[in-house]
């Protein structure tokens, strides 16, 4: 390792598959509302806009209202979340791209469902949208990313746990779009390269890691579960070390393949040991639940933690936990 | 942080931005802590029925915590927190001079507009909101009536950090008041027909208040809580029921009209 580099010599640029992101990182999704922000934000949040592009929460192709309250509730170092894919379906999304055209960032758009007919159905409906729409009343939709966490109405597990199932899922989409496709991959296996190399050969271009760890949280005085949906997913600190794992895991089984990698993104340090593990995007998710000031910070962070051991590019420090 | 690093945040003026705040004041009722703390720029956009995230200081607290905004006075905000669980009890134990961040204000805030005759009830720690609301209605001109219910002795001490002229008290141990809830005290008021209520506690609470604002033809909002993770609209973890459908209380509320709310 060479002596540090001064900060603003950093160039933070990343090239996820075809995406050119101005810094390697995004929002995990459904943690940043970005009409929320831009409703309330004083200035241009679309041209502010933190992150290197933008994930937004999950679209099914059918409404869906979600799961019971209580959703959500802190766990140590972490939280549990059973928010249940709540959703207006893939046609009221699309009535209100207009909304947020003016964004200046690609889209990666977050894609459920319980079929691979149903996630097909999405990326259909999008792209018909976007070849037939004008320019300027959409924003600039990139990509997908496949969330494959949902169950499967056939077999009842987790997609994602399924490596048939998931390549289903991504060979359904890929027969419906050119845009870059990102498989979302469960942790909630024994092995995360059987899922990922299956997502891989049925067409998908890139991978994202890990979503949430299915867990259960117990009410104190009444011994039963806390949650309106019983189980949730954990994030959050506490799975960092295990999503680093993962990650490392599928870079190694996968060299070349694009990887977005998330799970407890708290701060620059962590950001940078993603990348170290091998991703070239990472995602931020219950850092944003701490501070309108998360993902900045977080930057800011990274740039810092690159500069100070001599890395000009966050391509310098990629994969170097892989080595020997 | 340094106090160059504090002002840059004071200066940004964003909706949801983190304040650093001292706490200039505590006094204590029970399990309830008042806190005072030295917000300025909370205390200048603040409107009664918002609420603010705060941080629980010293780590191991991922999650901030919603609270209502107590009251506001020149640039002090006040919280009243309810030690209930290990990140509450850190904030209840809170001592002068200690720092805390908090963002906001956020969510929605009760109307006050052309309020004649106001009547607040309360219930244990949904009481907090309503110091803050009587006094900007006692400000503006309005005749206040409030009547807050607690559970036992202990949660009824937390009445000792309300200063409201006409204040009526339920215990449903007979222990601080009138024995029993606090619909017994509402059954036993004489509310004026343009009388408008404002809710804030348990959604047991919330539905008696609703049926008996419905029974005397009288008109209201409520404030609701919820668990919530982002406290800005974005994880969609603090959703109730509406009649407008599902929707957020830290974004759409937490104040809703009475009617609409499904407890």
């Amino acid at each position: 390792m060479t002596g540090p580099v001064p900060a603003e010599q950093v160039s933070l640029a990343v090239e996820l598959g075809p995406l050119r992101l101005e810094h390697p990182l995004v929002d995990a999704s459904g943690t940043f509302d970005l009409l929320e922000y831009a409703r309330r934000y004083r200035g241009d949040f679309f041209a502010d806009f933190p992150y290197a592009a933008y994930v937004p929460k999950t679209v099914t192709a059918d409404a869906r209202t979600g799961n019971p309250a209580p959703r959500v509730t802190e766990t140590p170092a972490g939280m549990i979340n059973a928010i249940g894919l709540e959703n207006p379906g893939i046609d009221a999304w699309i009535g209100g791209l207009p909304e947020w055209a003016a964004l200046r960032r690609p889209v990666i758009v977050s894609v459920g469902g319980n079929s691979p007919d149903q996630y097909a159905a999405v990326v259909r409906a999008l792209e018909a949208h976007l070849a037939s729409a004008p320019q300027a009343t959409a924003p600039c939709i990139e990509g997908y990313e496949l969330n494959v966490s949902c169950p499967n109405v056939a077999s009842g597990l987790q997609i994602g746990a399924d490596p048939a199932a998931t390549a289903a899922v991504v060979g359904a989409c890929r027969a419906e779009t050119t845009r870059f496709v990102l498989a979302k991959l469960t942790p909630n296996v024994s092995d995360v390269t059987v899922a990922a190399r299956a997502a891989v050969e049925a067409g998908a271009d890139g991978l994202s890691l890990v979503n949430t760890f299915k867990a259960m949280v117990l009410d104190r005085e009444t011994l039963r579960p806390f949650l309106g949906n019983r189980t949730g997913g954990l994030c959050g600190p506490a799975i960092k070390p295990i999503a680093l794992r993962m990650v490392a895991e599928v870079a190694q089984a996968l060299p070349g393949v694009p990887l977005v990698g998330m799970g407890g993104v708290m701060s620059g340090l962590d950001a940078l040991e993603f990348i170290a593990c091998g991703a070239t995007a990472v995602g931020v998710g219950a850092a944003n639940f701490t501070g309108f000031e998360a993902p900045s910070r977080i930057l800011a962070e990274l740039r810092a933690e690159l500069a100070a051991r001599g890395f000009a590019s966050p391509a310098a420090a990629r994969g170097i936990a892989l080595g020997a | 942080m340094t106090a160059k690093a504090a002002d840059d945040h004071v200066h940004s003026e964003q909706w949801a931005e983190t304040s650093h705040c001292r706490v200039s004041a505590v006094r204590r009722f029970g399990a309830f802590t008042a806190l005072e703390l030295v917000a300025p720029r909370v205390a200048k956009k603040a409107s009664p029925g918002q609420f603010v995230m705060v941080t629980v200081p010293g780590g191991g607290f991922l999650l901030r915590r919603p609270l209502s905004l107590f009251t506001v006075h020149d640039d002090r905000a006040g919280l009243l927190v309810e030690a209930r669980g290990a990140g509450s009890e850190r904030l209840a134990g809170l001592e002068v001079g200690e720092t805390v961040d908090l963002a906001g204000p956020l969510g929605s805030a009760f109307p006050t507009q052309g309020v004649t005759n106001a009547l607040l009830v309360g219930g244990g720690i949904g009481c907090a909101p309503l110091q803050y609301l009587a006094d900007e209605l006692a400000a503006a001109g309005a005749n206040v009536t409030a009547a807050f219910g607690f559970r036992d002795f202990r949660a009824a001490r937390c009445a000792g950090a309300f200063a409201i002229e006409r204040l009526w008290v339920a215990s449903e141990d007979g222990a601080v008041g009138r024995h029993g809830t606090v619909m017994d005290v509402l059954a036993e008021l004489d509310a004026p027909p343009n009388t408008v209520v404002y809710a804030c506690g348990p959604a047991p609470m919330i539905g008696a208040v609703q049926r008996w604002a419905l029974h005397e033809g009288l008109r209201g909002y409520a404030s609701l809580e919820a668990h919530m993770a982002c406290g800005s609209g974005s994880c969609h973890g603090c959703v109730v029921d509406t009649t407008r459908g599902k929707l957020r209380v830290c974004s759409e509320g937490p104040v809703f009209a009475l009617d609409e709310v499904t407890p």
